[in-house]
């Protein structure tokens, strides 16, 4: 497996926890949101840096009272074609307001790589088989028609030298 | 029309390099068919039952007549010498080899076309009425929205993998021509007490095994708040459309599961989060879009002109084209014409490469260089003359298509059926090809009136069955071709949903089904009374008595 990097973030190194795992201390874990529902401050204790394993069906205000201890979040898609992790990267973003890495693991395709970005994504997890298709994905296109949630103004604010804009109402 | 700035043009440039290279580490053996079949559906290549078809999107149906001439080009250089125009506004080719794929997209590319966003689960092209910012009843021109949204839907960071495919239509006028109450979203462009431009909005509208009219969820959304609105429709679809079953992952099925209010509460919930972030165009944008689109510069004429009626008068068929196949202008003195798609006898919605080049040639003798096409599949020449109405029929009729039956029984809609289709039950062409023979008389179509047939080779209803005044839906009755006849159905604004009469026909059967389906109404109906206006009235029980009642 190989790493892409989308933003340039500082990227996580982490373990994924078994069920019946414990954390060995200060370690930086990845767990299932299931799980993590369910874990006290003790848990959040021993370990290091906790992210949580996410599938694409979570429901984003299920994340709301673990944002401040979240350091990053990974979206498992089922499918490539599975586009409620494209909303569920938006959900993180925008209602959330979250700031650590998101990361995409499973069959995401080089071809979705600048969707994954620009939906708020800033690693992907692919096949080494795939690495250089998706870096090569990332460099189609530089021009974009929507706005999204990542700072990108959409192409009919920056015809118009609005690159800044809010609506005027 | 719409031009391509240089980044319109290097978004559809950078999109024929991406698929040139996919097609070749296809051929190459890189790609195996199943990681190739997503990236082909994005660009609108399929795999039917003899060979790829490749769909072209003519968006909202406006195309130029060196668009349609680049189309006749293709049809004759990559196909067999014609094209298929689309309930959708789209132009299939049916034989092109895999390898020509990326040319043709180029050659597209260099006339300010594509095949974006054609198939699969996107949102597909935005489908309006053919007689846009041309007819005398309409509201405004819905092509500048048609086109805002054609630019904010193409390549989607966040709707691009959606359940299901996603369909929007968008109306101006109170005539509905573009069957937006059978669209995911529709749109119909209205203006307030205050005279401000708006839509109302309607969701969960579709065909498809479930056929569903979709419902207002919005009865007026100002202009400006478009695409912001749109993007809060597309989120709760996104999130919540199943997608454990593809027969119930379109969006009416949501709106049914959640009922139409929550929906429009949900919606309104995320809108109010996001409507004053820049999703939406500047007032700026709106003004350059609409600029492309303004009216062009007609003198207004004389609406009697008696040349015309002196040859109508002549000529029963020309007389019959010039009240069936002419929609009245804005402008005094000028008309909109059909071009019907539907000769007795052949393929509905074919048109050859040399045919495509004649219409091309009166766009830029008689109608300033504009074409359209209907989701009716029939091509429009807009903004025309009167005077010029006989020239232009006389070169229409020389070529097969002065055919003066639009809107009459034999200007159907079919969908390619088992003759290409690999989904397909039965066959819908030879079946309309049959009707076309058996009703080959205009002066009885006349008489009979408008009446709507629509035929579907299967469920998925490509043809519009459930919307036919008369719906046709083929079926596989152990082993066989079978059809079953529907009648009542509605695409306009009184949309409605055809019902099915009773069991069904092999091919002969049908055809004569509805001979005694015509019989009846010629019998009951009142004094201008339209096919559909008597079925509802009586009902169809007269209908089922003489269509069963000897068996
Ligand atoms: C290779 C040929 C085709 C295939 C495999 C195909 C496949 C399908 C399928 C599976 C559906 C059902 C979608 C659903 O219910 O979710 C559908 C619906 C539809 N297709 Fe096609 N189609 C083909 C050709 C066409 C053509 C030629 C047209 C236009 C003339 C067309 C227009 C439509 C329309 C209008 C619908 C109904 C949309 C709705 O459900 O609301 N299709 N098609
Ligand atoms: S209605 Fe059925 S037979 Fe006809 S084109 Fe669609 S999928 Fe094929």
């Amino acid at each position: 497996m190989a790493l892409v990097n989308l933003t340039g973030i500082q990227a996580g190194d982490f373990t994924v926890l078994a069920e019946d795992q414990t954390p060995a201390e200060g370690a930086t874990v990845a767990v299932p949101l299931s799980r993590l529902r369910d874990e006290g401050d003790d848990f959040f204790k021993v370990a290091g840096p906790v992210g949580a394993v996410l599938a694409t069906d979570t429901n984003y205000t299920d994340l709301a009272p673990l944002m401040n201890k979240l350091a990053f979040v990974v979206i498992d898609f089922p499918a490539f074609g599975d586009g409620r992790g494209f909303s569920l990267a938006v959900r993180l973003r925008k209602d959330l307001g979250f700031k650590g890495e998101i990361r995409a693991t499973g069959p995401v395709i080089p071809d979705q790589a600048l969707f994954l970005l620009r939906a708020g994504f800033d690693t992907v997890e692919v096949s080494d088989a795939r690495e250089a298709a998706f870096k090569a994905a990332l460099k189609r296109f530089d021009t974009f028609y929507q706005t999204d949630y990542t700072g990108q103004v959409s192409l009919a604010h920056a015809r118009h030298g609005k690159n800044q804009e809010r609506k005027a109402s | 029309m719409y031009a391509y700035d240089k980044y319109d043009h290097a978004l559809v440039n950078s999109r024929v390099a991406e698929f040139r290279d996919q097609v070749e580490r296809r051929v190459k053996g890189e790609l195996t068919e199943e990681e190739f079949r997503p990236l082909r559906l994005m660009n609108g290549l399929y795999l039917q039952l003899h060979a790829y078809m490749l769909r072209v999107a003519v968006p909202y149906g406006t195309l130029s007549a060196d668009q349609m001439r680049t189309l006749a080009h293709i049809a004759r250089k990559y196909d067999k010498g014609y094209g298929h125009f689309t309930t959708r506004q789209n132009i299939q080719y049916n034989w092109p080899k895999l390898s020509d794929t990326p040319d043709i997209l180029q050659e597209l590319a260099d006339v300010e076309m594509h095949a974006i966003q054609t198939s699969g689960n996107c949102i597909r092209n935005v489908t309006t009425d053919q007689f846009a910012g041309a007819t005398a009843d309409e509201i405004a021109d819905p092509r500048p929205y048609a086109e805002l949204i054609r630019q904010w839907s193409s390549f989607h960071p966040e709707f691009s993998f959606l359940p299901r495919k996603f369909k929007i239509a968008i109306t101006g006028a109170d005539i509905d021509r573009a069957a937006v109450k059978w669209h995911d979203i529709g749109l119909v462009v209205k203006k307030n007490d205050a005279g401000e431009v708006g839509f109302e909005v309607l969701v969960g509208g579709g065909m498809g095994r479930t056929p569903v009219i979709a419902k207002t969820i919005r009865d007026f959304l100002p202009e400006k708040d478009l695409l912001s609105y749109l993007e809060a429709i597309l989120r709760v679809y996104n999130e919540q459309g199943r997608r454990d079953n593809k027969y119930k992952a379109r969006i009416k099925i949501l709106v049914d599961a959640l009922g139409a209010d929550e929906y429009a509460r949900q919606t309104e919930e995320e809108w109010q989060k996001i409507k004053d972030l820049p999703i939406d165009f500047p007032a700026e944008e709106a003004a350059r879009i609409k600029a492309f689109f303004a009216p062009p510069p007609l003198q207004v004429l004389e609406d009697n002109v008696p040349a015309v009626d002196e040859l109508a008068k002549k000529n029963f068929i020309f007389g019959a084209w010039l009240k069936n196949n002419t929609n009245q202008h804005k402008v005094p003195g000028h008309v909109n014409v059909t071009i019907s798609l539907k000769p007795h006898g052949g393929i509905p919605g074919d048109a050859t490469a040399e045919q495509m080049e004649l219409v091309a040639a009166l766009a830029d003798e008689y109608s300033q260089g504009e074409l359209r096409i209907s989701h009716e599949q029939n091509l429009i020449l807009p903004h025309v003359a009167k005077k010029d109405l006989p020239a232009i029929w006389t070169d229409l009729d020389e070529a097969g298509l002065g055919i003066p039956n639009a809107g009459l029984l034999t200007d159907m809609i079919a969908c390619p059926g088992l003759d290409y289709c690999s989904l397909a039950n039965a066959r819908s062409i030879p079946l309309a090809q049959e009707l076309g023979k058996r009703f080959d008389d205009f002066k009885r179509l006349q008489d009979i009136g408008p009446l709507k047939i629509k035929i579907s080779g299967c469920i998925n209803s490509c043809g519009h069955h459930h919307a036919g005044h008369i719906g046709i839906l083929g079926v596989d009755r152990k082993g066989e071709e079978n059809y079953q006849l529907l009648l009542g159905g509605s695409g306009a604004e009184d949309a409605s949903k055809a019902a099915i009469l009773g069991p069904g026909f092999d091919e002969n059967g049908v055809i004569d089904a509805i001979e005694k389906v015509v019989a009846v109404y010629l019998g009951e109906r009142t004094d201008g009374e339209e096919f559909l206006a008597t079925y509802r009235r009586v009902g169809p029980d007269v209908f089922k008595e003489a269509v069963y009642g000897t068996r």
